[in-house]
């Protein structure tokens, strides 16, 4: 029985990031219909980004709740910013054009972004220092929790609760609901679209960048093609709760983290990927909406 | 249109081709086919490194056989797919022998390659197929998986009486192979090895395999693979409190696995040849001396040793043989003996492998260095 | 159309003498240029004639690759009868990965072509039934022999992959001028006004996926004779991306422009060694000028002289 609950522990903090990540992906789905490629490396930017930061800025050693959240908070803040301009460069000259050719400059901007990584820090792995978070370990039972497990658990949910409230309950959530039905009514409406796109990437970048940071603590090993595989697994996700649904990323997130734990554990760890993306394809072929979607009729 | 396109590809081809025949003779080309970049990439670019620092020191003295020595590098990734490009393309720019490559799956797969070129190769891969076919192009510079298990197994059964074994690789030939030989070396001495999976190279995150470990309750926890994640199981073993004690094979013996250890690389077992700071050679600390003062920094690992030794052996065989002629210098070298060599004396057998050997166990301190528990 | 025959032609004629020209580092890389030309001709039959969205091509490049090499190294089959077969398989296996989600939505299909393309790679790294070899693949494939003549030189495969390249570039355009070549541009154009016109769409999306999953099989099979081996790497995500933009990026259904994409995406960094390095930054940046500059591609294709207010926009 502990070793379930230890694979859920594992399972469920490998599904909080799964979350964050496929969050940003869902967002930008659903108001630009547009699979945001680059959305994965923008994750490993921050991880590089943020060790940077912690590492000349603070000086490395030192640790303190307020020095890890001021990383937190500026590698957030540089990563949204990022990711604003890629929405800029990248996607807004393109929102007339064919939908292929946003696809293809969407995997340029991945490709830009990941190489950039590489050029700037070089292609070595670089190793994050293990004193960030305390390593308090809590043990219930056999069941062993970290507490940096606990905090990505925990600050995940907080994100999450914080933009549900944000998406039904203000103003702007509500336009980006809109946005995301119909654009041009939308626009009808008074709606300022650009406006609530670059939101959209303003949030989806900064959940990403926390995740980011998440991955580089608690994995330490960080390399510069590492967005591929976070997204790509995201992506999954994203697409298994419906993609466009907000709920629906949060909660195939946690699912597909679960699904790999146990297939890690009880199966064994060589085809978790494998059901992984079978999964996916059966969810494609019976159900392309996802758990929570609904379908749309599609207008001829 | 299609005058310009014609006049175009015409010129292109005889520019290439002009450019290409003035890299004419009276050079001896050394291809090295190393992990330059990847996951491995500071052992690939240690190994690029020291074989141009031997390069330029052979130069300085006039060369080999009155000609100058040249390097060409390919890169490998330490994937199997661009090693055979890397043989391709290393054989076409007709280098004499290739240095190459650290991991035995990016050896194995250019091997044949250089077989059918009669290209020589050396390389310290360790995983014992590398000298199943007696290629008489191919020299290993280290020793092989089977001699390893054999220390292994006895250390582990015969010294530490270790009750319960948990082995565990990657997927890799060398790592499948070294964690195979070790287990059959094992039973050989009725050792009791109660679990053995293998972990996917580079998923970072490794806790559902160790949990699963952890509920049969192993003395010792086993890994043949590399230290790019051997540091990370070791780190998430202590995070998930299993007590039990850490011993990498010899691919773990890397500074990296250190640094993603963390706090919990004290007290890890690392076995391996002798590391160079502790080699007895004047060869060795001459090379790392010359090594530090060009690169600053020293050779990432013994391995780096080891295919240095590999490339002076050929350079031996060429000035002994006064030939460039790669089957006469492999005949040479098939009988070489005793010559000395910056990780010991250097003696081939007649199927490429190299006689000798001596592992040790080391136990890593809390700054880091290595501590001689057993040899 | 014309226009694009005499560029075959042409380029045909200056390839078939390139070997005449230069030495063997040259011919290797004129080789992979080929190999990966044809490759990429099979994906656009996919994508840019049909409209599939197909990203995940690279897994029938691997699956020809992988049966020589499996044929050849576990079987002891010569690798001349190892061509059939490599064609056969993944022939079969695109119809049967197409069929269920060939109905799929654009971006649907997109990511279960990726689906296929990673559990494909994951499948051969697992090593399965033993056969695959794992993540460092298969070694020691033999050379091509006929009647006990060895051709192993580096200008005997590169002959043998013009040969097959010459061939694909002859089934295109046979393509281009029957009813399958004129139902796949109607279906890209509009697949539901092609429906309603009678046109099985989805028998002649399946056409087009058999056809470009044989023609990468063959393909795959000089990928494996030129390099002795074969491994994951050579066939994942990364690589079905490098096609998909190829096609895209060069122009789709164009001859010239699938050249030039493959020229570029595979030649260029042989030739421009210091760049390797930022080679991939530099394309990202090319794909992403490309597509907002020239949308249609490098060299679109022409398709008679429809007036500019008539043509409309995508809105898909």
């Amino acid at each position: 029985m502990d070793i379930f609950l230890q694979q859920l522990i594992n399972g469920l903090t490998v599904g909080s990031l799964y979350a964050l990540v496929a969050l940003g992906y869902t967002m930008v789905y659903g108001v630009m219909k547009l699979i945001n490629f680059a959305h994965g490396d923008l994750v490993a930017l921050s991880a590089f980004a943020g060790l940077t930061i912690y590492v000349e800025i603070f000086g490395e050693g030192k640790n303190s709740i307020l020095l890890v959240l001021g990383v937190f908070v500026i590698t957030a803040l540089i990563i949204s910013l990022v990711g604003v301009l890629l929405e800029r460069l990248a996607y807004r000259p393109l929102r007339t054009a064919p939908r292929l050719s946003a696809v293809v400059s969407a995997l340029g901007a991945s490709l830009v972004i990941q190489n950039s990584i590489m050029l700037i820090w070089g292609p070595n792995m670089k190793i994050f220092p293990s004193n960030l978070f305390p390593s308090t370990v809590w043990n219930l039972s056999g069941v062993v929790f970290t507490f940096t497990q606990v905090m990505i658990m925990g600050i995940s949910a907080i994100l999450m609760v914080a933009l549900y409230i944000f998406i039904n309950k203000t103003k702007m959530g509500t336009a980006i609901r809109a946005t995301a039905i119909d654009q041009d009514a939308a626009k009808l409406m008074g709606i300022n679209v650009n406006k609530v796109i670059m939101t959209i990437f303003i949030i989806g970048s900064a959940l990403g960048a926390v995740a980011g940071l998440f991955i580089g603590i608690n994995y330490r090993g960080i390399t510069f093609d590492m967005g591929w595989t976070y997204g790509l697994n995201a992506f999954v996700a994203a697409i298994m709760g419906g993609i466009g649904n907000i709920p629906g990323a949060m909660l195939g997130g946690i699912l597909l983290g679960l699904f790999n734990a146990m297939i890690s554990g009880y199966i064994s760890s060589e085809w978790a990927e494998t059901f992984t993306f079978v999964l996916l394809v059966v969810i494609l072929i019976f159900r392309p909406t996802g758990i929570l979607g609904e379908t749309i009729a599609e207008k001829v | 249109m299609k005058r310009t396109f014609l006049k175009l590809a015409t010129s292109i081809v005889a520019c290439s081709a002009l450019v290409a025949s003035l890299n004419a003779a009276d050079v001896i080309k050394i291809g090295v086919q190393a992990p330059i970049t990847g996951k491995y990439a500071n052992e690939g670019q240690s190994i690029d490194n020291g074989v141009r620092l031997i390069v330029d020191q052979y130069n300085a003295k006039g060369g080999v056989l009155g000609k100058k020595l040249e390097v060409v590098s390919c890169d490998d990734e330490g994937v199997a797919q661009k090693a055979a490009i890397c043989a391709r393309k290393l054989v076409n720019a007709g280098v004499l022998a290739v240095i190459g490559s650290y991991t035995s799956g990016a050896t194995e797969a250019a091997q044949p390659t250089y077989y059918r070129n009669g290209v020589l190769q050396t390389s310290d891969g360790t995983s014992d197929s590398l000298t199943k076919h007696k290629y008489w192009t191919f020299f290993r510079n280290s020793f092989p998986n089977s001699a390893e298990a054999e220390f292994t197994a006895n250390y582990f059964v015969n010294v530490k009486h270790y009750k319960k074994i948990a082995v565990l690789s990657d997927y890799s030939s060398y790592a499948t192979g070294l964690a195979d030989a070790t287990v059959k070396a094992l039973k050989k001495v009725n050792g009791n090895v109660i679990y053995r999976g293998k972990i996917k190279s580079g998923t970072q995150n490794f806790t559902a395999v160790l949990t699963k470990i952890k509920s049969l309750n192993p003395d010792v926890i086993y890994f043949s693979g590399y230290y790019n994640d051997g540091g990370l199981l070791r780190a998430q073993q202590i995070q998930l409190g299993i007590k039990a004690d850490f011993v990498g094979g010899d691919s773990n013996d890397n500074p990296d696995f250190m640094k993603l250890a963390g706090d919990s690389a004290k007290g890890t077992y690392l076995i391996n040849v002798p590391t160079p700071d502790i080699l007895p050679y004047d060869l060795a600390k001459k090379f790392l001396k010359d090594y530090k003062a060009k690169y600053g920094m020293m050779p990432a690992s013994i391995w780096t040793l080891l295919n240095i030794d590999g490339l002076r052996a050929v350079l031996h065989g060429v000035e002994q043989t006064k030939s460039t002629d790669t089957k006469k210098i492999s005949n040479f070298l098939h009988t070489l003996k005793g010559f000395p060599g910056i990780t010991g004396p250097v003696n081939f057998r007649s199927d490429g492998e190299r006689i000798g050997g001596g592992y040790m166990a080391y136990e890593v301190q809390a700054d880091n260095s290595y501590k001689i528990v057993y040899k | 159309m014309r226009q694009s025959y005499k560029i075959a032609i042409i380029f045909l004629i200056v390839m078939g003498f390139f070997p005449l020209f230069s030495n063997s580092a040259w011919l290797a890389v004129g080789t992979t240029f080929l190999i990966y030309a044809i490759v990429a001709f099979s994906q656009d039959i996919i994508l840019g004639r049909a409209g599939a969205f197909q990203m995940g091509h690279a897994l029938f490049f691997g699956l020809g690759a992988y049966t020589t090499a499996i044929l050849n190294v576990h079987y002891g089959v010569p690798i001349i009868y190892t061509f059939i077969p490599a064609i056969i398989i993944p022939l079969f296996i695109g119809i049967a990965l197409a069929g269920p989600i060939i109905h799929l939505k654009g971006d649907y299909l997109l990511v279960a072509t990726i689906g296929f393309n990673i559990i494909f790679i994951q499948v051969i790294q697992n090593d399965i039934f033993g056969l695959t070899g794992g993540p460092n693949g298969i070694f020691g494939i033999d050379v091509v022999r006929i009647f006990g003549v060895e051709f192993m030189s580096q200008r005997a495969i590169y002959y043998m992959s013009f040969t097959l390249l010459a061939l694909t570039l002859l089934i295109m355009r046979n393509l281009d001028g029957s009813k399958y070549g004129r139902a796949m541009f109607y279906i890209n154009k509009d697949d539901i006004a092609a429906q309603s016109m009678g046109i099985n769409v989805r028998y002649y999306k399946l056409y087009a996926f058999a056809l470009g999953s044989a023609i990468a099989g063959a393909a795959g099979s000089m990928f494996a004779i030129q390099y002795s081996a074969v491994s994951p790497e050579a066939f994942n995500v990364i690589q079905s991306i490098m096609f998909f933009t190829i096609v895209l990026v060069g122009g789709s259904a164009s001859l010239p422009g699938v050249l030039i994409g493959t020229f570029v995406m595979f030649v260029l960094p042989e030739i421009f060694r210091e760049f390797q390095t930022a080679r991939y930054l530099v394309f990202g940046l090319a794909m992403i000028l490309t597509m907002i500059l020239r949308p249609r591609g490098v060299w679109p294709v022409k398709f008679g002289n429809i007036p500019n207010y008539l043509k409309k926009k995508d809105t898909k």
